[in-house]
């Protein structure tokens, strides 16, 4: 049980290492910054400033410092905004945050019942027309099925604000739209895994035994079933967090992902590596968690 | 079950982590604007940002207006005088307050200077206002300007140059100053900015022009388009910017708001690459310019939101010469010079482009480039970390780039002619690809002269040259538009300010 609880551990270090070199990697061959902040100044201008953020080092040398500062917990400072890089991204996360944990409960309030009711009418209906409607839900794009959203509840029926941030009401569309882009999934495993235990034996016993068919779906039929759905869920929230820079961006949300968005078009470093590498950090744990949960739902791994 | 009871009741208690504040009430008072962005600072001297000026403007004053006409207006400054080619005198206009009840002084005048021209303070603007020596206080009412050399762009660049309060700035320090402490002179004063959302601003009762109309000035970060019309649509914002073409017709004609479009500075060209074939050849450079049939362009692509140009000065800068006229949609011709520079069955290139709200203009021009033979790819880049790699080393560009200019929204042939074809490094195409002999001296004559009659002739005889070089493919200048709200009375400017003091409430 230690011992799995420090591999993990270990992992999680591993790609947090990982992410951080890619990114480094990725935007330091993506452009020069000094040039997007001095565009006018003669040359020597631009190699003073370069000079004194320490551009010219050959790139090894530049990735061991921010490695060490990171460390100590500094990711720089921002080009663009000239403050520190992490408060910055800090301010934005619980937004974030908000916006994807509750896109993650409304997806499972959607997908957990619908899909138990498809696997238990399986070929009815109601699950031909569910199949339907997850198949439309995971070909439209987030940003698309936003716009829509937004002209339907926002535009056409006045129900909800456009954009915004700043009351519970303009959390509405946001959420559902991000939810849209997991619930489809989710349901498909609930339904399948459904399917995979409902005629297992214990199942017909529990009937046998004369317990109500309900009790039976919800309980022994159900918890056999989580397990695929915990891990899949716990996926989706990593795509959820990158599904959050579209959406925040089509309603305007102040989340951590527009910051990035920003950031990345303005060559800002810094706030893209504290962004990138706290979100990657995010997944990781909550990765962990769910391997974590693994062990209390299903006793058996913890044996072995 | 209770496994899932431990779940069920972990979910909800997560979501306390940024449960947002209770709405605000929007009132009638209040004129919402939607941009698509904040600029990182209300500091109006440390960034470059667009954005942040249509902020800055509406809550500082700089020493000169400049009014719809386009023409130089009083505002800290009452009355200027040059005293000689480099110094130039300005009257202060008496009892202006500051937002936190200072009166403003030539101290504070010379302070905003001086921490601009600071290079320890790294201000993004000091390019903009280098030419200037020194600031002397002369009288606590009266400045003296001092230039290195004569700078005909001092006025210019003085409409935009925000006073700060220097005791204020220097208690609560830059960083403060310019992220919950703006203090200007105004017509609204700084009353709370959240990051990414909005900036909210309240009439200044003591500011010296009067009170404006609205009470309340909220400027909205909308980053998606399709967001902020559906905004402007409900009520939600009163202004937007850049409404492009194909919203116009729709925005037109709804009940909620109107369109207002005007002639701005800004210039659409093709920058040709002249160090490589085929735009070596000034024949291929000149079929080019024939090949563009410009009116049907600005008529079925743009929503008539646009004006034809015969070279890339504009007709509203200073130094424009209608006697130049542009060249005529004419693809005869075009394959004729194509054909005398031995590109008899065509040749191929390749453009690139980052404006993509231009897409489809682009690739009109691609299209009418390969109907007269020269067969052009366009490549469309998105105008992020690749564009900008691309276009900040050394140019290389295959053959030609199509973009506009904005001129800074300076009215002077000298805010294009030196950025886009001078080839000293601060240039931004000349000193890679659109290289035209002898044109670096008569830009830094016109530069550094005073004479406007001698500086007017010059900038003649520079539109007639790059009209027979044909360093580019001149196209048109584009429209400012701006979609309002119908309770809202303002109209778009030449410059693409937004300045709100102008607006009033619809009855």
């Amino acid at each position: 049980m230690l011992t799995l609880v420090a591999r993990r551990v270990i992992r999680l270090a591993v790609v947090l290492a990982g992410v951080s070199l890619v990114t480094f990697a990725i935007l330091h061959v993506s452009g020069d910054p000094v040039s997007l902040m001095m565009p006018e100044a003669p040359e020597a201008d631009r190699a003073a400033l370069r000079q004194s953020m320490g551009f010219n080092k050959p790139l090894p040398v530049q990735f061991g410092r921010f490695v060490a500062s990171i460390a100590r917990g500094d990711f720089g400072q921002s080009f663009f905004h000239r403050e520190p890089a992490l408060p910055l991204v800090l301010e934005r996360m619980p937004v974030t945050l908000l916006l994807t944990v509750l896109a993650m409960g409304l997806s499972l309030l959607v997908a957990v019942p619908i899909g138990i009711l498809s696997a238990v009418r399986r070929n009815s209906v109601f699950d031909h027309g569910t199949t339907l409607v997850v198949f439309l839900g995971t070909s439209m794009p987030v940003f698309w099925t936003g716009i829509m959203l937004m002209l339907l509840f926002a535009v056409h029926l006045r129900l909800l604000p456009v954009s915004g941030w700043g009351s519970w009401a303009a959390l509405v569309l946001p959420a559902l739209t991000l939810a849209s882009a997991s619930t489809p999934l989710l349901l498909r495993i609930v339904r399948s895994s459904m399917l995979e235990v409902i005629n297992l034996d214990y199942v017909r016993t529990a009937r046998a035994k004369g317990v109500s068919e309900w009790l039976v779906i919800c309980h022994h039929a159900l918890v056999n079933a989580a397990l695929p759905l915990v891990t899949v869920a716990g996926l989706q929230f990593g795509l959820l967090l990158g599904g959050a820079v579209v959406t925040e961006t089509v309603f305007a949300v102040p989340g951590v992902g527009r910051l990035i968005v920003g950031a990345i078009r303005q060559l800002d470093f810094p706030i893209v590596q504290a962004g990138v590498f706290l979100l990657a950090l995010i997944v990781v744990l909550v990765n962990f968690a769910v391997d974590m949960l693994y062990l209390y739902l299903n006793p058996q791994i913890r044996v072995r | 079950m209770k496994r899932w009871a431990v779940l069920a009741a972990v979910l909800p208690l997560l979501t306390f982590a940024g449960a947002p504040a209770p709405a605000c009430a929007q009132t009638k008072d209040a004129l919402v604007v939607g941009l698509v962005a904040h600029a990182p600072t209300l500091d109006p001297h440390m960034h470059f940002e667009r954005v942040g000026v249509l902020v800055n403007i509406n809550m500082f004053d700089s020493l000169l207006h400049r009014n719809t006409k386009l023409e130089f207006e009083p505002s800290l400054a009452t009355s200027w005088k040059a005293l000689s080619d480099t110094q130039w005198e300005f009257k202060l206009r008496k009892g202006v307050k500051f937002h936190n009840g200072d009166t403003m002084t030539a101290e504070d005048v010379k302070y905003s200077f001086d921490r601009v021209l600071d290079p320890k303070k790294k201000s993004p603007q000091y390019g903009n206002i280098r030419a200037i020596k020194e600031v002397r206080v002369v009288d606590p009412e009266t400045v003296v300007i001092v230039t290195d050399k004569p700078f005909p762009l001092l006025l210019e660049r003085l409409v935009f140059f925000c006073i700060v309060p220097k005791k204020h700035v220097e208690a609560v320090g830059d960083q403060v100053f310019g992220t919950t402490a703006a203090v200007g002179t105004g017509p609204w004063k700084f009353v709370e900015w959240k990051r990414d959302q909005m900036i909210r601003l309240e009439a200044f009762d003591q500011h010296w022009r009067g009170r404006p109309p609205f009470k309340q000035l909220i400027f909205r970060a909308i980053p998606e388009t399709a967001t902020q019309v559906a905004e402007i649509k409900t009520g939600g914002v009163d202004i937007i910017r850049n409404v492009s073409a194909d919203l116009v017709p729709e925005l037109k004609t709804h009940p909620q708001a109107y369109i207002s479009s005007t002639p701005i500075l800004r210039v659409h060209s093709v920058e040709l690459d002249m160090r490589s074939p085929p735009f070596d050849k000034k024949a291929v450079r000149q079929a080019a310019n024939y090949a563009i049939d410009k009116q049907t362009v600005v008529q079925k692509l743009m929503a008539g939101l646009g004006r034809p140009v015969a070279t890339t000065v504009q007709p509203q800068a200073f130094g424009y010469d209608p006697e130049v006229k542009a060249y005529p949609y004419d693809p005869k011709k075009a394959k004729e010079l194509l054909a005398q520079a031995g590109y008899p069955n065509g040749v191929d290139v390749t453009l690139h482009s980052a404006a993509v709200e231009f897409r489809p203009v682009f690739e009109a021009i691609c299209q009418m480039l390969t109907e007269v033979g020269i067969r052009a790819t366009p490549k469309m880049w998105d105008p992020g970390p690749a564009w900008n790699k691309f276009f900040q080393t050394d140019g290389k560009a295959t053959n030609g780039v199509y973009f506009s200019w904005g001129n800074y929204s300076v009215f002077d042939a000298d805010a294009l002619l030196h950025p886009l074809y001078h080839t000293e490094p601060g240039g931004w195409i000349g000193k890679w690809y659109t290289r035209v002999e002898g044109l670096d001296r008569p830009i830094d004559e016109a530069r550094s002269s005073l004479d406007q009659a001698k500086r007017k002739r010059i900038y003649s005889q520079i539109q007639q040259m790059i009209r027979e070089e044909a360093p580019s493919v001149f196209l048109w200048t584009q429209y400012d538009t701006l979609a309002i709200s119908k309770r809202v009375e303002y109209a778009a400017r030449p410059d693409e300010w937004l300045w709100l003091f102008d607006a009033k409430p619809k009855r």
